[in-house]
């Protein structure tokens, strides 16, 4: 009992991660934002970049979910 | 039966034997993540070969082959330019033999995560052993060419140029650790993707399912988890783009590694 709480924490408390990664991803595409309009013609190189990007920082996300999934399923 | 269906959103990644086959101790059945494996290996080639093939031929007989005639080749022909273009925009000019391996790798990627979009089929690359042989196979063949090109010079990799010596103590060790992280965190990114996408999507639909069960107001009230299902489906179709195109960018780059050293 004490021990399915506290994987239920754990998991919740691993979530926390996400900040980290919805700083990123602004930053990701407020930089785009930015870039783009100091030099529309470079818009399509740019957002290429910056979905490349967009995944990368995503896929840190998703080791925070993949670690609560751990704590939940697999221990 | 459907209640069973959608007890856990994790059902779906259960992989089942279509044909049971047995060597000793050995369990080689036929699963349902070889089928979808398979399919995706065929797709593309069935698209080339029973769709561009007669359009070529019918249109030689014209004299006008060379101009694409419908939107199968179209798709073709961008899919050829979109990984040239990033092969040659990471690599350079000796990256062109290995066009065919990147190419194959990306088709592969993409028709496999396309597939698993569908529903009640099977998402191949949801599984991390799947992800983790095709790292592996990059990690590999790049090591050995880059082994083959600089021999003893390979090493360099470990050490960039220009570095101070007592700065040479932490920067190797660092090196070495993001040099063999390189297949893991190429595997998990796709794998964790793919999988967190389809259990999102299970999630919202059991949601929605419930709420349905639920009646009166709440069966009225389930059209909204179903908008937010329908859009979230557009954006799996985008991630699952987008995954196998970052797969291949990432390849790309390894191989620039061991190419050109840094």
């Amino acid at each position: 009992m004490l021990l399915q709480a506290a994987k239920f924490v754990g998991a919740g408390l691993a979530t926390i991660g996400l900040a980290g990664a919805g700083v990123g991803i602004g930053t990701v595409f407020g930089a785009l934002v930015l870039g783009t309009s100091r030099n529309p013609n470079l818009k399509d190189e740019l957002f290429r970049i910056a979905i490349l990007g967009f995944a990368l920082t995503e896929a840190i996300a998703l080791f925070a979910l993949l670690v609560a999934f751990l704590i939940l399923f697999a221990l | 039966m459907y209640d069973k269906i959608l007890t856990s959103p994790l059902d779906q990644f259960r992989i089942l034997p279509i044909f049971q086959f047995n060597l000793g101790f050995l369990d080689l059945s036929f699963t349902n993540s070889a089928l979808t494996l398979f399919l995706a290996l065929g797709s593309f080639l069935s698209i080339a070969y029973l769709i561009i093939y007669p359009a070529l031929y019918l249109t030689k007989a014209d004299g006008i082959f060379l101009v694409p005639n419908n939107r199968w080749f179209l798709l073709i022909e961008n899919l050829y330019l979109v990984i040239t273009s990033l092969l040659f925009d990471n690599v350079g000019i000796k990256g062109e033999v290995y066009f065919p391996f990147l190419f194959v790798i990306f088709v592969f990627v993409l028709q496999s995560n396309l597939i698993g979009l569908i529903p009640y089929s099977f998402t191949a690359t949801s599984h991390i052993i799947v992800t983790f042989s095709l790292s592996l196979i990059v990690f590999i063949g790049v090591n050995i060419v880059g082994i083959n090109i600089h021999r003893i010079h390979f090493l360099n990799l470990f050490l960039p140029s220009g570095t101070a010596l007592p700065l040479a103590f932490l920067l190797v060790p660092l090196e070495i650790v993001s040099f063999l992280s390189k297949p893991i965190s190429l595997s998990v990114r796709l794998f964790a993707n793919m999988m967190a996408g389809h259990t999102l999507l299970k999630v919202i639909a059991g949601f929605a399912w419930s709420m349905m069960k639920g009646g009166g107001l709440l069966f009225l009230a389930h059209i909204l988890p179903l908008a937010v299902l329908f859009i979230l489906v557009g954006l799996e179709l985008g991630v699952a783009i987008i995954q196998a195109y970052v797969f291949t960018v990432l390849a790309c780059i390894y191989l620039n590694d061991s190419i050109n050293l840094h």
